[in-house]
């Protein structure tokens, strides 16, 4: 048997009761996840994005469908160490430094942080803020408060990498170079990605597939192959290619 | 969400049950031989003594309408100048925290010494007022929103103009919910300095009349009140900033005086507004005797209360006796208020572990806020008796509310993602409560500590006036009554400085614990 998938929803139903309406945020999503592939989620606000990847985190229970991380339950799985996560905002404790910042989900986790040190310091160079190991989050950009929460995201070593638009509040310049770190990062790392985002060429870019989302209710309406091969160069932006890919995923989005 | 609905029915549930509770409570007499009345039992006795209420209702609210409205109008004109001019607020900045921070009923025989007739009662409520509405307006107006300001200015409007057209209506909530505030306060200010200034009529001096007569139907009428009134006038101006604003605002008490990031000037001008803000209420001070014309044998200047304590021929045993009251005031007022706080803190924190309960429990200490909590202090006597418990109660039940909604409000500011994020990796609630919750609470922690010290040494000193006789409280009642003029001085600018000096100190230990934790400080 091969290693079972890194990430798979199957027959995910959701719904949320909110002043008197109820609200069917996610209707039978299946979404199976390989093994080291890098799969984006896209669709518009509202359309349960989030929520699937909440209930892939083990912060939501699902009403029906059932849902494994690596083989686990997501709960689990979240005990073993073997997922990492990025929120939409850095999420950053300001009371800690960037290096305890890196460090909260081992404390979490009970492991030793003297054996960690040195990842945790290569991590915090790999997301380029060395010397700035013992700065507050106060003390940083926008850009560089992701990046520390990027790096946060991979001290677990993960096998299973959630990126809930990671960089949602970074200007697109930035955003373009983020994009090629965490290309290079995450082929580094070997994970299973999965990203939630609203930007499709940041979705085409980075993705192996692209997961298009529809709301009312929340559903998955079409999955896109990306062919492009890795690894991705900033060329690839300008590409006739690439923005045709776009364009189909816009179609996706937009039509019925 | 679906809670929404209900809310209100659960409200009026939980209600009926506390009166319920409280009737059978009172009229079985299982507290303290009888101290607590059935609540049936207190209205008949409000329906008895209808007749005396209208005179005394009257008195307090003639003083405290008068009170608001002077208080309101100095504080808004004040907190005008202060955001256009930073410098003046940086100058008036001893005023202001002396003003927060000084326990009314210590002042009270001073401007009962000083004025006369209604005016102490007045000058009380509005001193309770002035605070809240200053700091309301400051900040409302400094929030304003620059580009609408650029607006205006890029057409060519002046200062004025934009005082008028935008900074104005933009602070319009926050002084809508400042005087919300203000409103029991002055209500609250006007019955202390009826505790305090003798009279025949107004609510406190009824109150203080019946504590004697041992007859807790009556006590607890009053304080009903008493409540009643300053809950009323809580509501009326929360109806009013709904219909103008349209939203209302959470209750919360801002301790923070104004800051000014930036005051421009050479070194010189900045030391020279230092020393200006540490001297100007002794200005003021001094101001208030000369207008007051009062002669020096009753009114102590700085310097009479100086020579009163070191130089005069008493000054020994004045000193002896300050001392001994000191050292029975101080310990208790600690104590109380670390209980209060920790007591606040505790429950605030559990909010998270027990979201339901403490949901429950809200609603009540956000009605507490409108109360006023210490004029309720002979109602406590009655069940609690004359001894130190008394006044150790009393501090904790006037710092544990206000500690705990400061509290309270501020844990649910914790972004959500921050506390996710221990959850997200397996973690329990209480490695949530610890990384997150508790450090994040911190800033709170030191409003509500900032919050509390006034109250609290107003709390112990309203218990030993009234009932334990003992410490300053007692010391301040005794001299009125020996007619120990420079003693009754000495107190009431020991006690302002003791309240300014822990005031200061929470401060300084605030900024220097919270700039180490990156962290900024709560409003």
């Amino acid at each position: 048997m091969d290693a079972p998938d890194g990430i798979a929803l199957s027959g995910v139903c959701k719904t949320f009761t909110g002043r008197g309406r109820v609200v069917e945020a996610l209707r039978d999503v299946t979404l199976t996840c390989p093994q080291g592939s890098f799969t984006a989620i896209i669709g518009p606000s509202g359309c349960g994005k989030s929520t699937a990847m909440r209930i892939a985190m083990g912060l939501e229970q699902p009403d029906k469908g059932t849902v494994s991380i690596a083989g686990k339950t997501p709960l689990q799985a979240a005990r073993d160490g073997l997922t990492g996560i990025a929120f939409q905002d850095a999420a950053l404790l300001p009371w800690r430094s960037v290096r305890r910042n890196v460090e909260v989900p081992l404390e979490v986790l009970r492991r030793p942080l003297a054996t960690s040190s040195e990842h945790v310091e290569h991590l915090i160079e790999l997301v380029g803020l060395k010397g700035f190991e013992n700065a507050l989050p106060g003390e940083l950009s926008g850009g560089m408060r992701q990046r520390v929460a990027i790096a946060r995201a991979l001290a677990t070593h993960p096998q299973v990498l959630f990126m809930d638009e990671p960089f949602g509040a970074l200007d697109q310049i930035l955003r373009r170079q983020m994009n090629l770190e965490l290309q290079r990062i995450w082929a580094e790392s070997g994970s299973t990605a999965l990203l939630v985002t609203h930007g499709i060429d940041e979705a085409v870019f980075l993705a192996d597939r692209v997961v298009v989302m529809h709301a009312h209710p929340g559903r998955i309406v079409e999955v896109i192959d990306i062919p492009f091969d890795r690894p991705r160069q900033p060329a690839l932006f300008s590409d006739a290619t690439f923005h045709q890919t776009c364009d189909r995923i816009a179609e996706a989005l937009h039509g019925g | 969400m679906a809670a929404d609905t209900r809310l209100p029915l659960r409200g009026l549930r939980n209600a009926v049950i506390i009166l319920a509770v409280w009737e059978i409570v009172g009229r079985l007499d299982l507290v303290a031989g009888g101290a607590l009345p059935g609540f049936t039992e207190i209205l008949f006795r409000l329906w008895e003594d209808r007749a005396d209420y209208p005179r005394h209702i009257w008195a307090t609210l003639a003083a405290s309408g008068a009170g608001f409205l002077i208080g309101n109008m100095v504080a808004i004109a004040a907190g005008i100048v202060f955001a256009l001019s930073p410098a003046t607020l940086r100058l008036f900045r001893g005023v202001n925290i002396a003003i927060f921070a000084l326990p009314p009923i210590a002042i009270a025989p001073i401007l009962v010494l000083t004025l006369s007739g209604m005016a102490p009662r007045i000058a009380l409520a509005a001193l309770g007022v002035y605070f809240v509405t200053m700091t309301a307006t400051v900040i409302g107006l400094s929030q304003a929103d620059s580009r609408a300001t650029d607006l205006i200015r890029g057409y060519g409007g002046s200062r004025r103009d934009e005082l008028r057209l935008v900074l104005f209506r933009g602070a319009m909530p926050s002084i809508l919910s400042g005087l919300r505030i203000a409103a029991p306060n002055a209500v609250l200010g006007a019955i202390l300095a009826e505790f305090g200034g003798g009279g025949r009529w107004g609510l406190g001096a009824y109150l203080l009349g019946s504590l004697g007569r041992g007859e807790p139907d009556r006590l607890w009428s009053i304080g009903l009140v008493a409540t009643l009134i300053a809950g009323l006038s809580y509501g009326v101006f929360a109806l009013l900033s709904r219909r103008i604003v349209g939203a209302t605002r959470a209750v919360t008490l801002n301790s923070a005086i104004p800051e000014v990031t930036k005051v421009g000037g050479t070194p010189a001008f900045r030391l020279f507004l230092t020393l200006g803000a540490v001297a100007l209420p002794f200005l003021f001070w001094w101001a208030f005797i000369w207008l007051t014309g009062v002669p020096d044998l009753i009114a102590k200047t700085p310097w009479g209360v100086v020579d009163y304590l070191f130089l005069s021929r008493t000054a020994e045993t004045a000193q002896a006796r300050l001392l001994a009251a000191l050292a029975e005031t101080l310990p208790i007022t600690f104590a109380g208020m670390l209980a209060g706080l920790a007591f606040a803190f505790l429950l605030a924190i559990s909010s998270k572990l027990f979201p339901r309960a403490i949901e429950a429990f809200m609603p009540v200490a956000l009605i507490t806020q409108t109360m006023p909590l210490v004029a309720l202090t002979p109602l406590l006597v009655l069940i609690l008796g004359r001894g130190p418990s008394l006044t150790l109660w009393v501090t904790i039940s006037v710092t544990f509310f206000p500690a705990f909604v400061t509290l309270a409000q501020g844990i649910a500011l914790v972004p959500r993602s921050a506390e996710e994020l221990p959850r997200a990796y397996g973690g329990s609630r209480w490695t949530e409560l610890r990384m997150v919750t508790i450090p994040a609470s911190l800033p709170y922690l030191f409003a509500a500590t900032r919050l509390t010290v006034p109250r609290a040494l107003l709390g112990v000193m309203i218990a030993e006036w009234l009932a334990t006789g003992r410490g300053l409280g007692n010391l301040l009642n005794q001299s009125r009554g020996y007619l120990d003029y420079g003693m009754i001085w000495t107190v009431a600018a020991v006690s302002v400085l003791l309240s300014v000096v822990f005031y200061q100190a929470v401060v300084l230990i605030e900024r220097r614990v919270l700039t180490r934790m990156g962290m900024s400080t709560a409003e």
